[in-house]
C-alpha cells in the first residue's frame, strides 16, 4: 500500500486526474456489480478502469477494495440471514431436545434450505470476482511481461475470497453450531442405519436361505454378495445425496473440518450405541463379528457413498502399497465396493478402533460378571481378548478389574470357597486374554493376599483339590470332580493340541517390556522358547497363596488322616487316585507318609481278613445263645503305623468289658500272624453301629466308640448321674456332658437336674411315648462330624504345640523392644533359637501362631507392627 | 434297653515292641523303617541278635557285609559282641 501511494508523489497533475476518475468509476462499477442480484452487465466496464489503475501501479488497491467491497456484500446479504435462520430454531432446541426428535424435517430442512441460499450468494460473488480476474488478465495481455504474477493473482484472488467468506462465518459463528450439525448428522445417520439395517436383515435372510448349506452364522463369517449390496444401496442414494449436498455446501463455506467432526461424532455416537445393543449384558455369544459386519454395512456404506459423492480421491493403490496396517494382514472385504479409497480404509480403521475399544470398555466393566459366568461367559472372553489385544489396554482390565474384586469379592461377607472359586475362574478366564499369565499376577496378588489372612483358607484349598466342589456346600454342582482331576485332564488336553497363540507374541513382548514387567527368563531361541513360557500353573498359583507345597501337603495329610481313621470298610479308591494326582504335582516323596498311610488301609485289610479266617466259623445254632455273647466276627480293625500319621487326638475311655474282651483276643491273633509285631489299640477311635433295642423297636446307629461305650452302660442301669457316668466310661465330667449330646438330640436320653446343681442325671426314654420325637431309625449319621469331633490333631493344634517354646521367647522381644514387625520377629527368631530345637518354621507358620496369640489376647497388632497387650 | 453290636470297627497302631526307640545303625525309629525302605512293617523287619540288641534287618546286613570284608567275625554295633542272630 505505502509503495502504491509512494507513486502518487511522482506523477503530474493530468496523471492524477486519469487516476481519480477510473477510481471513482471503479468504485462506482464494482458497487453496481456486487449489488447487481445476478447481473453482470456492468462486467465488462471494468476492464478498462482496472486496465487504467494498474497501469499506474494500484492493482493492489484494486484488489483490497474489490475484496472488500465483496465481504460487505457477503456479510449483508448472506450471514446475517443464515445465522438468523437457523438461530430461529436454536431456541426451541435448547428448550426441547425432546420436542426436536419428533418434529419432522428439523433441522435438516431448514439447514438445507439456508445452505443454499448462502451458497449461491457466495457463487455469485465468486463469479463477481472471476469478472475482475478475467479483467486483471485482459490488461496482463497488454503488459506481457508480468504474466505468470498477474496469473497467480488471480488464484490468489480466489483463496483470499475463500478466506474471507469462512473468517466471517466463523466470527459470526452462533455457539450451538456444532452441535446442531452433530444433531443434524446424527438424525440423517439413523434413519439411513435403520434403512440399511431393513436391508440388511433382508438381504442376510436371503443368503441365508439361498446357501443353507455355505453359509455358516456361527463364525461370522458372511461373505455378502456384492451386487446384491449395490441394489441395496442405490436406495438409500437420495438419503445420502441430500447429506452429500449438505456436506459440500458446508465444505465450501470453509467449514470442511467442522463438518467432518460433527459427522465423525455422529458416527462413533450411532456405533457406540450399536456396540452397547448389540454386546448388552449377555456374554454367552460372540458379538465381535456381527460389530464388524455392521460396520461394514453401515458406516462405510455411508462413508463410501459419501466421499464418492464428494468426488474424493480414489486411491488404487492404497491396499497393494503404503498399507501396513492390522488389517493388512487379514483379508477385508467391502461389499460392493470395489477398490476402498485410502480414506475409506483409514476411516475402517477408526471405527474398527473405537469399536474394539468401547466393546473392551463394556466387557471389562463387567468383567467381575463375566468371571462369574465363566465357563458360560467364554465368547465374552474371547471377545475382549481380541479387543485387548487390537487396543493394547490390558492395564485398564488390570486396574478395573483389582477394584471390582476389592469392593465385591475380597469382604467379609464371601465365603473362602466363594472366593477361591472366583479365583479359579480368573485364572481359567484370564488364561485365555493373557497366556503369559503376566495380568494373571497382577490381578492375582490382592485376592492371595487376602486369603492368606483368612483362617480356613488352606483347608477349602485342599478340600477343593481333592474333594471337588460335591465337598463344597456353595459351589456349582459340577458333577463330583475335585481340581485335581481337572488340572489333571487340563495338562493332558493341553499336550495334545496346539494352541497357536504365535501370532500375537510380539505385541505381547512390547506391551510386557513397556510395563516393565519381568518376563520369565527367554530361552536362547525364543521360538522354541515361547510356548514353554506359556503354561500357567493352576496349582503353582493356588499353592502360591498357602506359601509352600509342604503345608499344603500337611494339611491334606491331616484330612486324609481323619477321612481314613473313620472309614469302616477300607475302601480307599478315590484316595488313592487322588494320592496318584498329588504325587504327580508335588513329587513322590512329598507325598511318602500319605503313601504310607493308604498302604496301613491296604494291609489292614488284608490282616484284618486274615485273622478272620482263623477264627471258627460261628455255628448257626449257636447265634442264638445269650445275645450278650458277642464273637470277634463283628470286631474290623485299621492298624496303622502311628510314625507316619499326624498325632492321635488321645483320649481316655473305658469300653464295655465285653468289647475290651475282644480286642485282647484280635491283638493276640495279631501277634501270632506279625510277630514280634503287638498292636496298641486306640480305644476312642473307629466307628460303631450298633443297634438299639427296645421292647417296641430298634434303631441304628453309627457312632463314636465313645457314645457306644456311654450308652451301653444304659442297658445295666437305665439312669445315671453324670459324675458316675463319667467315672464308669472313664472319661471327665465336661467331656461325658458333651458327647452326650448326640444321645439327647436324638430322643434316646433326656437328661434331669440332679440333686447336686452341677450334677446332671441322664435317664434312658424307654417308652416312645413319652418320647415326642421320632427319628429315623437307620439314618448312617457319624456322630463324631456332627460335633466336629476329630481323631487327629489339626495342623493348627501341631504347630501351636510345636511353637509353644519359642511364645516365651517371643514375648520377652516384645517386652524389649516394645513392637516389632513380622519379618524382624522371624529374623531373629532364626538367629537367636539354634540350639534343639532350632526355630525351622515358615513365615506363614509364625505369622498363623502370632494369630492365635492374638486371639488369645496375649498379643496385638497395628499398622503391620505386633504389641505385647496390655 | 439292650444294645446289639453289628459291627466295631477299632483303631490301633503296631509296635515291634524292641527295648529301644531307634535302630542303632541308621538312628530312624523302630516302628519307621531303614532308609532304603519306603513302607514301615512287613517290608522293613527288625532283628534281634544274641547279645539282645535290635535292628533293622537291612541296616544289620549292611552292617554284617561290611564287617565281613574287614574282619572274619561281624559284631554288634552296640555292643561289640559277636554278632550272631538270635534263634
Ligand atoms: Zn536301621
Ligand atoms: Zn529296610
Ligand atoms: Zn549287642
Amino acid at each position: 500500500m505505502s509503495s502504491d501511494l509512494g507513486i502518487l508523489d511522482s506523477l503530474g497533475d493530468e496523471a492524477i486526474g486519469d487516476i481519480l476518475q477510473s477510481w471513482s468509476g471503479f468504485c462506482a462499477c464494482t458497487q453496481a456489480l456486487v449489488d447487481g442480484r445476478g447481473d453482470l452487465s456492468v462486467g465488462p466496464d471494468l476492464v478498462p478502469l482496472v486496465a487504467t489503475l494498474c497501469r499506474h501501479g494500484l492493482a493492489s488497491l484494486v484488489r483490497d477494495h474489490f475484496l472488500h467491497a465483496l465481504e460487505e456484500t457477503f456479510k449483508k446479504n448472506a450471514v446475517f440471514k443464515f445465522w438468523q435462520q437457523l438461530h430461529a430454531y436454536y431456541d426451541a432446541q435448547t428448550l426441547a431436545v425432546s420436542k426436536l426428535h419428533s418434529q419432522e424435517g428439523w433441522p435438516e430442512e431448514i439447514l438445507n434450505k439456508s445452505l443454499e441460499e448462502i451458497c449461491s450468494e457466495k457463487g455469485y460473488l465468486e463469479k463477481c470476482l472471476l469478472i475482475l480476474i478475467h479483467a486483471f488478465q485482459s490488461c496482463e495481455e497488454s503488459i506481457s511481461a508480468e504474466k505468470v504474477n498477474l496469473e497467480q493473482y488471480g488464484s490468489n484472488l480466489i483463496y483470499r475470497y475463500q478466506l474471507m467468506v469462512s473468517s466471517v462465518l466463523l466470527t459470526t459463528l452462533p455457539r450451538h453450531f456444532p452441535e446442531m450439525l452433530r444433531f443434524y448428522f446424527k438424525k440423517k445417520l439413523e434413519q439411513l442405519s435403520t434403512l440399511m439395517a431393513e436391508d440388511y436383515e433382508d438381504g442376510n435372510r436371503f443368503q441365508i436361505d439361498d446357501q443353507k448349506s455355505k453359509s455358516n452364522l456361527a463364525s461370522g463369517e458372511m461373505d455378502v454378495d456384492g451386487s446384491n449390496r449395490e441394489t441395496i444401496f442405490s436406495k438409500n442414494t437420495s438419503l445420502v445425496k441430500n447429506i452429500g449436498a449438505v456436506v459440500r455446501d458446508l465444505r465450501s463455506l470453509g467449514f470442511t473440518s467442522l463438518t467432518e467432526d460433527a459427522y465423525a461424532s455422529a458416527i462413533f455416537s450411532l456405533l457406540k450405541a450399536k456396540v452397547h445393543n448389540l454386546a448388552g449384558d449377555d456374554y454367552r455369544a460372540p458379538v465381535l463379528g456381527s460389530i464388524k459386519e455392521w460396520i461394514q454395512a453401515v458406516p462405510l456404506q455411508f462413508l463410501h457413498a459419501l466421499l464418492a459423492y464428494l468426488g474424493d480421491s480414489f486411491d488404487y493403490d492404497s491396499m497393494s502399497s503404503g498399507l501396513k496396517s492390522p488389517l493388512a494382514s487379514r483379508p477385508s472385504c467391502y461389499p460392493g465396493i470395489d477398490s476402498p479409497s485410502e480414506g475409506l480404509v483409514r476411516w475402517q480403521l477408526r471405527l474398527e478402533y473405537f469399536a474394539y475399544e468401547t466393546l473392551q470398555d463394556l466387557r471389562i466393566g463387567k468383567l467381575f460378571e463375566i468371571i462369574v459366568d465363566y465357563p458360560d461367559s467364554y465368547p465374552a472372553i474371547q471377545d475382549l481378548k481380541q479387543c485387548l489385544e487390537y487396543t493394547g489396554q490390558h492395564s485398564k482390565l488390570v486396574d478395573s478389574f483389582i477394584s471390582s474384586l476389592r469392593y465385591r469379592l475380597l469382604t467379609a461377607g464371601a465365603s473362602t470357597y466363594d472366593i477361591l472359586h472366583q479365583y479359579m475362574s480368573t485364572i481359567k478366564a484370564l488364561r485365555i486374554i493373557d497366556p503369559t499369565g503376566v495380568f494373571l499376577e497382577a490381578v492375582g496378588e490382592p485376592i492371595r493376599d487376602y486369603l492368606r489372612g483368612r483362617k480356613d483358607t488352606i483347608k477349602c484349598i485342599v478340600t477343593m483339590l481333592t474333594d471337588g466342589p460335591g465337598g463344597n456346600p456353595s459351589g456349582p454342582g459340577n458333577a463330583g470332580d475335585s481340581l485335581l482331576e481337572e488340572l489333571n485332564r487340563d495338562a493332558e488336553n493341553q499336550e495334545s493340541t496346539d494352541y497357536d497363540d504365535d501370532i500375537n507374541s510380539d505385541d505381547k513382548q512390547a506391551w510386557i517390556n513397556a510395563e516393565r514387567w519381568e518376563p520369565d527368563p527367554v530361552e536362547a531361541d525364543p521360538l522354541k522358547g515361547s510356548r514353554n513360557r506359556r503354561k500357567i500353573d493352576i496349582l503353582g498359583m493356588m499353592v502360591s497363596i498357602i506359601g509352600s507345597k509342604d503345608q499344603l501337603v500337611n494339611e491334606y495329610r491331616v484330612m486324609l488322616a481323619e477321612k481314613l481313621l473313620n472309614k469302616s470298610d477300607y475302601d480307599i479308591d478315590s484316595e488313592i487316585r487322588t494320592l496318584e494326582l498329588l504325587k504327580i504335582h508335588f513329587g513322590e516323596s512329598s507325598m511318602q507318609k500319605c503313601e504310607i498311610m493308604l498302604n496301613d488301609l491296604i494291609d489292614s485289610k488284608r490282616t484284618n481278613a486274615n485273622i478272620k479266617a482263623s477264627l471258627p466259623q460261628p455255628s448257626l445254632s449257636g447265634s442264638e445263645q445269650g445275645e450278650t455273647d458277642i464273637s470277634l466276627h463283628i470286631l474290623d480293625a485299621t492298624i496303622i503305623s502311628s510314625n507316619f500319621w499326624p498325632p492321635i487326638q488321645a483320649e481316655s475311655l473305658n469300653i464295655p468289658a465285653s468289647v475290651d474282651q475282644l480286642l485282647c483276643d484280635y491283638a493276640k491273633r495279631f501277634h501270632e500272624i506279625k510277630t514280634p509285631r503287638k498292636l496298641l489299640w486306640k480305644k476312642n477311635l473307629g466307628t460303631v453301629k450298633l443297634e438299639l433295642q427296645f421292647e417296641d423297636r430298634n434303631m441304628q446307629f453309627t457312632v463314636t466308640p465313645v457314645h457306644a461305650a456311654i450308652i451301653m452302660q444304659f442297658q445295666e442301669q437305665t439312669s445315671w448321674t453324670s459324675k458316675n457316668l463319667a467315672a464308669a466310661t472313664g472319661m471327665p465330667v465336661d467331656t461325658l456332658n458333651r458327647r452326650i449330646n448326640f444321645w439327647i438330640s436324638k430322643g434316646i436320653l433326656a437328661e434331669s437336674a440332679g440333686s447336686d446343681s452341677d450334677d446332671h442325671v441322664f435317664t434312658i426314654v424307654d417308652d416312645v411315648n413319652n418320647n415326642g420325637l421320632i427319628h429315623g431309625s437307620s439314618e448312617g449319621l457319624l456322630a463324631a462330624d456332627e460335633e466336629g469331633e476329630r481323631s487327629v490333631a489339626s495342623v493348627e493344634e501341631q504347630l501351636r504345640k510345636e511353637m509353644t517354646v519359642y511364645e516365651k521367647f517371643i514375648i520377652g522381644m516384645l517386652t524389649n523392644f516394645g513392637s516389632m514387625t513380622l519379618d524382624r520377629i522371624h529374623n531373629t527368631l532364626k538367629m537367636f533359637c539354634v540350639a534343639e530345637p532350632s526355630y525351622d518354621k515358615s513365615l506363614q507358620q509364625l505369622q498363623s501362631f502370632l494369630t492365635g496369640l492374638i486371639t488369645e489376647e496375649k498379643l496385638e497388632m497395628r499398622d503391620g507392627l505386633y504389641f505385647l497387650k496390655k | 434297653m439292650k444294645v446289639k453290636i453289628l459291627n466295631w470297627h477299632a483303631v490301633a497302631s503296631w509296635t515291634w515292641d524292641a527295648q529301644d526307640e531307634a535302630c542303632g545303625i541308621c538312628r530312624m525309629a523302630f516302628d519307621g523303617c531303614c532308609p532304603d525302605c519306603k513302607f514301615p512293617g512287613d517290608d522293613c523287619p527288625l532283628v534281634w541278635g544274641a547279645c539282645n540288641h535290635s535292628f533293622h534287618l537291612h541296616c544289620i546286613l549292611k552292617w554284617v557285609n561290611s564287617q565281613n570284608s574287614q574282619t572274619s567275625q561281624p559284631h554288634c554295633p552296640m555292643c561289640r559282641r559277636e554278632w550272631q542272630f538270635k534263634a
